[in-house]
């Protein structure tokens, strides 16, 4: 197993050199009075050390560890407590926190960076930092001064967790169903009952206090989705002076065996009459946790790539460590009894096809992240409309898409080792067994793909689509004089307009059989996919290629020759998944029940 | 956990209605036991045992694992006690030769059985599965009294067996094999190594182990012509067959993996164990192969296994679980929602899923009614046809069945959401057990080098025509059935395709070795693909047939039809990017120096 070492000299080149991150940053005004490229630079830096440093080497023990339950209590595997309190020491948890609240407003190009280190250092950890400022997200849109003010700042540092409370046993995807109640007590608060289950992080001994976002709903509430509310509880009551105070009613009743993930708690939770607040409008829950959707969504997708990233280090070491039969053209080192792995066509097959989805993912949530920044951050009405667009649509593909290919790309990892990849000290295996669960939670991939499908394309009769496709059709034109990139442009154009045929296909299908956006769906989100990768290392070619001559390093390159072999290599699944579409719902829809 | 339920329909529906296994049997030389009635109740009896003694230890055997002490390693709760039963059903005799204590039936109902025995708990079935290597490989190569010693124990289940081919340094390169056998004065030799990933190497199961072993003589050739096969018991047998005196063979560690935890993996070191040669001296390599297919089919099962194991687990939950509403409206009013089998994605989840499971039924029937032929072929002509076309499916049954059984096995999963991350619900335990499907007995990488390199280029596209030849004739003789066309016209089309891809891709290859390489993945991938295509044409046909005649199994044959029509439309597009990418040449992949890589 390679000690994970944060990819620092691609995120550079992404945020500097492939979207000039720097100049956007000048060019918000919330975000320049907090950032500079220096500082940027140095959290870079210093992220790089505490996650390589800190957080990799407690991932493969925790596997083995797991959580521990006893009597509603949770601990933590070895070596989590301490290295929790170094992140609360280094201000991790606030990194884009707002301000106002004691956050750092750091953007979220430099964030996902973050993000995408400490989640390919180690995933189960860094599901509680995640969940903590997921649920600050959500606390700071919708809460009122007074619980801000009350729970944001120690949330920001990291003092207290935060955990999300959403699924139930009967109820995941379909949270209209709910049956948690919440009562009011008369004064201001109300009384919180009722089972949730798969809650991350719901009870650990790493911070002093966990603060739960859980959606119930009120006495009468309409039924269905209109009818949930959110509310603030937190595990220890906190007195007027911010001390901690008494107990809260509420446990944890026990934690899941799972597949993967093992070093993070996955806990069912009793409410029994906890007490707790409204965050937001009554009923209006739902749409109180969708603001923070995007960001979460974005951070899933983040996983993928970091679990991706992980596994190609220990991939690509082991393939130029590991000699194994000779090359077909001939001994490639004599001296050894056999030739490195790498030598071989298939597993350059594998090796190049990891990297295609890791640079290139790394590039597309960047390019995810830019819109996020620009629809929070920007004061011109227009462009933060138009952000907010581009992020609805793209947000569904990034957690999809880079899920699936992560998962992808962790198998094919395993798949370099050999024999050794299916055995646990190598490291390979946890790799795909952590980043399993990113396919499923978040909305599962099947839920994103109808979300940008239904809700997105066919909800706004394309639209939005049209601000993605006119994106790439500007970069297109703006550099068809460029020699470099002329070899990239027309298989990018040729898959957009193949994109573009499939959505208006469906839009119009869609509205004819309320069946065929399902069946397009999953398809549809991976031919987006496919789509958006090219642009992005289309992209990518633009910035290497002026300094791709005379590079020794090789770095420059190597991307020039990546490019080329996403294009030829990956993109043309577009073509399967454009046919499969169109076949339309009828294969799907025909069987009864019982015939399936 | 998904309580397994053989597939009894199915698999009669493969056995006779498309495979017309009673003709089949009748062909073969002395399978007069193979009668209908018979095979029915082999496979009647198979399921029972399966659902009934199996299934149940699943779950068992991956939480408690196995255990290693000084002693030996313990299996988990019950398999003891299953195995035992096993042995007394006389299920291990089954295809074994009927002069050594076997009842000599054909291999193809060994495949039926090995599918629910794989299905129901793929780590215990490893046990038997792996003695059957061990009594290939002594019932090809060893001499009448290695029979008598070794195969008349293996047949009966006294014993079980082993391979012991990868070491520490070497997995698909066994040239570069290390383990070495110095002769003894007595006809002996004495073997010295280590092994590592030994599936069933050491276990509590069975009063003796047979280790076949590959190890070098002393001044062997290197490479791969300087390996020789050697019989290593992990007890030397006394001279009235018991086993006797303790061998010098012991089981170092056992592994920790990703899943078929219940079965053992061992790290075995030989330190100057007894062993006796088995086949000629330096051709050990070549004694494996003679039933390298038989063993890789073997493998191939367990795709098939894992895409069931999923679809049963999955369909059950689908029609349970209740979550949102249908968008054609509601179709279960008075539920709080609809079961999630409304949904067009589940649907395409589950689809996928049957026809992988059903598909792969029938591909790996098929082969094993050409091991039955290779095997006890009435004449030379059959048997050579056989040998070449099983030569032909086995790399693609192997490698392109574990890729999609694993692919239908995370389907599985995902149709629980969050619940198929847990490990009460089995789904993800068939998951992990299903990985190494595609690593061991040969990598898909592996496979697909020896589909496109061995099979079909170094035959000059031969190979593949034997295959293609019998789906042209389908086509040819289906083409004027209207209600088929849907399927045919595809077909032919694909088939036609395939022989103008390999001569594209063999044209390349003889002009840069790399192309192969870098061809054959696709190339494999896109074969199993239309392998596929030509087993659901088939089986929407003997379905249409059927409900033409007159049927009261309507909804069964319907069901096969439109998984057929799923298939070609949903899955069989899959081949236009192989297509496209097995045509990319190998400059992508080569043209990257090393130190890139790491950049």
């Amino acid at each position: 197993m390679a000690d994970y070492q944060a990819p620092l000299r691609d995120m550079r080149f992404v945020l500097n050199e492939v979207f000039d991150a720097p100049s956007l940053w000048a060019s918000l005004p919330k975000i320049a009075e907090n950032v500079d490229p220096d500082t940027a630079d140095a959290i870079l830096e210093e992220a790089g050390k505490i996650t390589s440093g800190v957080l990799a080497p407690l991932n493969r023990e925790a596997d083995e560890q797991g959580c521990k339950w006893n009597e509603g209590e949770v601990t933590s595997p070895e070596g989590f407590k301490e290295a929790y309190q170094t992140i609360v020491e280094g201000g991790w948890n606030g990194l884009g926190g707002n301000p106002e609240f004691g956050g750092m407003g750091m953007p979220k190009t430099l964030v996902a960076q973050f993000e995408e280190m400490m989640q390919g250092a180690n995933m189960a950890f860094g599901l509680a930092p995640m969940l903590t400022a997921g649920a600050c997200l959500a606390l700071d849109a919708h809460g009122s001064q007074e619980l801000k003010e009350k729970y944001l700042p120690n949330m920001y540092s990291g003092v207290w967790s935060g955990a999300m409370d959403l699924t139930e046993p009967h109820a995941g995807t379909d949270l209209g169903i709910i049956r948690t109640k919440a009562e009011p007590n008369g004064d201001g608060s109300f009384n919180v009952t009722g089972t949730k289950i798969f809650i991350t992080w719901g009870e650990h001994d790493m911070a002093e206090n966990i603060i739960h976002l859980v959606l119930a709903k009120l006495p009468d509430a309409p039924k269905g989705p209109k009818g949930i509310s959110l509310f603030l509880v937190p595990k220890f009551m906190v007195n007027d002076d911010g001390s901690l105070g008494e107990r809260n009613q509420f446990s944890c009743g026990s934690i899941e065996k799972k597949m993967g993930i093992k070093g993070s708690a996955t806990c069912v939770m009793n409410f029994d009459g906890a007490k707790g607040w409204l965050v937001g409008e009554e009923n209006k829950g739902l749409a109180a946790m969708f603001t923070m959707m995007n960001y979460e969504r974005l951070g899933v997708g983040i996983q993928g790539i970091g679990a991706a990233e992980a596994s190609l280090q220990s991939a690509r070491e082991y393939a130029s460590d590991r000699i194994q039969s000779r090359a077909p053209t001939g001994a490639q080192q004599p001296e050894k009894a056999a030739d490195p792995i790498l030598v071989h066509p298939d597993v350059r097959r594998m090796l190049m096809t990891m990297k295609s989805y890791v640079e290139g993912g790394r590039t597309f949530s960047t390019y995810v992240a830019q819109w996020l920044d620009i629809s929070k951050y920007s004061d011109n009405d227009e462009q933060r409309k138009h952000a907010e667009g581009m992020v609805a649509l793209l947000t569904p593909v990034a957690k999809a898409f880079l899920t699936d290919r992560g998962l992808d790309t962790t198998i094919i990892g395993q798949q370099v080792f050999g024999g050794h990849g299916f055995i646990r000290e190598w490291g390979q295996e946890q790799l795909v067994r952590d980043c399993r669960i990113t396919q499923i939670y978040e909305g599962t991939n099947g839920i994103q793909a109808m979300d940008l499908m239904g809700r997105k394309v066919v909800g706004s009769q394309g639209k939005l689509y049209e601000l993605f496709a006119q994106d790439v059709a500007a970069f297109i034109e703006a550099n068809s004089g460029d020699d470099a990139l002329r070899p990239y442009l027309e298989p990018l154009a040729a898959s957009l307009e193949r994109l573009s045929d499939v959505t208006e296909h469906v839009v119009k299908q869609a509205s004819e059989n309320p069946e065929a956006v399902g069946a397009a769906a999953v398809d549809y989100l991976d031919m987006f996919g496919y789509t958006a990768l090219a642009y992005m290392w289309a992209k990518v070619v633009k910035a290497a290629a002026p300094k791709a001559e005379g590079d020794t390093s090789g770095f420059y390159t190597g991307k020039l020759k990546t490019a080329r072999f996403y294009f030829d290599r990956l993109l043309p699944k577009t073509v399967s998944l454009a046919e499969g579409i169109r076949s339309g719902s009828e294969a799907m829809m025909a069987p009864a029940a019982n015939e399936i | 956990m998904p309580e397994y339920k053989a597939p009894l329909r199915d698999i009669k529906f493969v056995m006779n209605e498309l495979l017309n296994s009673e003709q089949h049997y009748a062909s073969l030389d002395g399978a007069d036991d193979a009668t209908p009635d018979m095979v029915d109740a082999i496979i009647q009896e198979g399921a029972k045992f399966c659902e009934q003694v199996l299934s149940p230890l699943n779950q068992v055997g991956d939480q408690e694992g196995c255990t290693w002490s000084e002693d030996g390693v313990k299996t988990p709760t019950g398999f003891k006690e299953a195995y035992q039963q096993y042995v007394e059903g006389g299920w291990p005799s089954m295809t074994a030769d009927t002069n050594y204590g076997g009842q000599g039936l054909p291999h193809s109902i060994g495949l039926v059985v090995s599918e629910m025995v794989g299905t129901s708990n793929w780590s215990w079935g490893m046990y038997p599965g792996l003695s059957h290597g061990a009594t290939n490989t002594i019932e090809a190569h060893g001499t009448e009294e290695q029979k008598q010693t070794y195969l008349t124990k293996l047949i009966s289940g006294e014993w079980t067996g082993t391979m012991c081919l990868t070491e520490p340094h070497c997995g698909s390169d066994l040239g570069t094999l290390r383990t070495k056998a110095e002769p003894n004065a007595d006809g002996t030799y004495s073997i010295t190594g280590t092994k590592i990933f030994i599936s069933a190497g050491e276990h509590d199961m069975a009063e003796n182990i047979v280790h076949i072993v590959l190890a070098r003589l002393p001044g062997a050739p290197e490479g791969t012509k300087g390996i020789s096969l050697f019989i290593v018991p992990k007890q030397l047998p006394n001279e009235d067959g018991s086993a006797g005196e303790r061998n010098a063979v012991s089981c170092g560690s056992l592994e920790h993996k990703m899943g078929i935890h219940g079965n053992a993996t061992c790290v075995m070191n030989f330190d100057g164990a007894k062993g006796w040669l088995i086949g000629p001296e330096n051709k050990g390599l070549n004694c494996m192969f003679t039933f390298m297919n038989t063993a890789r089919i073997g493998t191939a099962i367990q795709g098939l296994g894992s895409a069931e194991l999923g679809f049963q687990g999955s369909l059950a939950y689908a029609k349970d679980r209740l979550a949102m509403r249908s968008l054609s409206g509601p179709k279960n009013p008075e539920g709080i929602a609809d079961p999630i089998i409304v949904h067009p994605d589940v649907r395409r989840m589950l689809l996928t899923q049957k026809a992988v499971a059903e598909g792969a039924r029938a591909l790996i029937y098929m082969a094993g009614q050409q091991v039955d032929v290779v095997h006890s072929g009435k004449n030379e002509e059959d048997r050579k046809h056989a040998d070449a076309l099983l030569g032909f499916l086995t790399p693609i049954a192997k490698a392109f069945l574990t890729e999609i059984g694993y692919e239908a096995a995370n389907l599985g999963m995902q149709v629980f959401g969050g619940h198929g991350y847990i490990a009460e619900w089995g789904m993800e335990q068939n998951v992990r057990d299903s990985r190494i499907s595609m690593i061991y007995e040969g990598t898909t990488g592996i496979q697909a080098l020896d589909l496109l390199g061995r099979k079909v280029l170094m035959t000059q596209g031969e190979a593949l025509k034997v295959f293609t030849k019998e789906v042209h004739l389908f086509c040819k003789e289906n083409a004027d059935n209207e209600q088929l066309k849907e399927f045919v016209e595809p077909l032919a089309a694909i088939n036609k395709e395939w022989g103008d891809l390999t001569m594209k891709v063999g044209m390349t290859a003889m002009k840069n070795r790399e192309e192969v390489g870098a061809a054959s993945v696709d190339y494999l991938m896109y074969s199993g693909y239309a392998v596929f295509a030509y087993l659901w044409a088939r089986m929407a046909k003997v379905a249409l047939d059927k409900m033409a005649d007159g049927t009261s199994e309507e909804m069964f044959y319907n069901a096969k039809v439109q998984t057929a029509r799923f298939y070609f439309k949903r899955m069989l597009p899959r081949t236009r990017t192989h297509a496209e990418t097995m045509l990319a040449g190998a400059d992508t992949l080569l043209d990257m120096p090393e130190e890139a890589f790491a950049l």
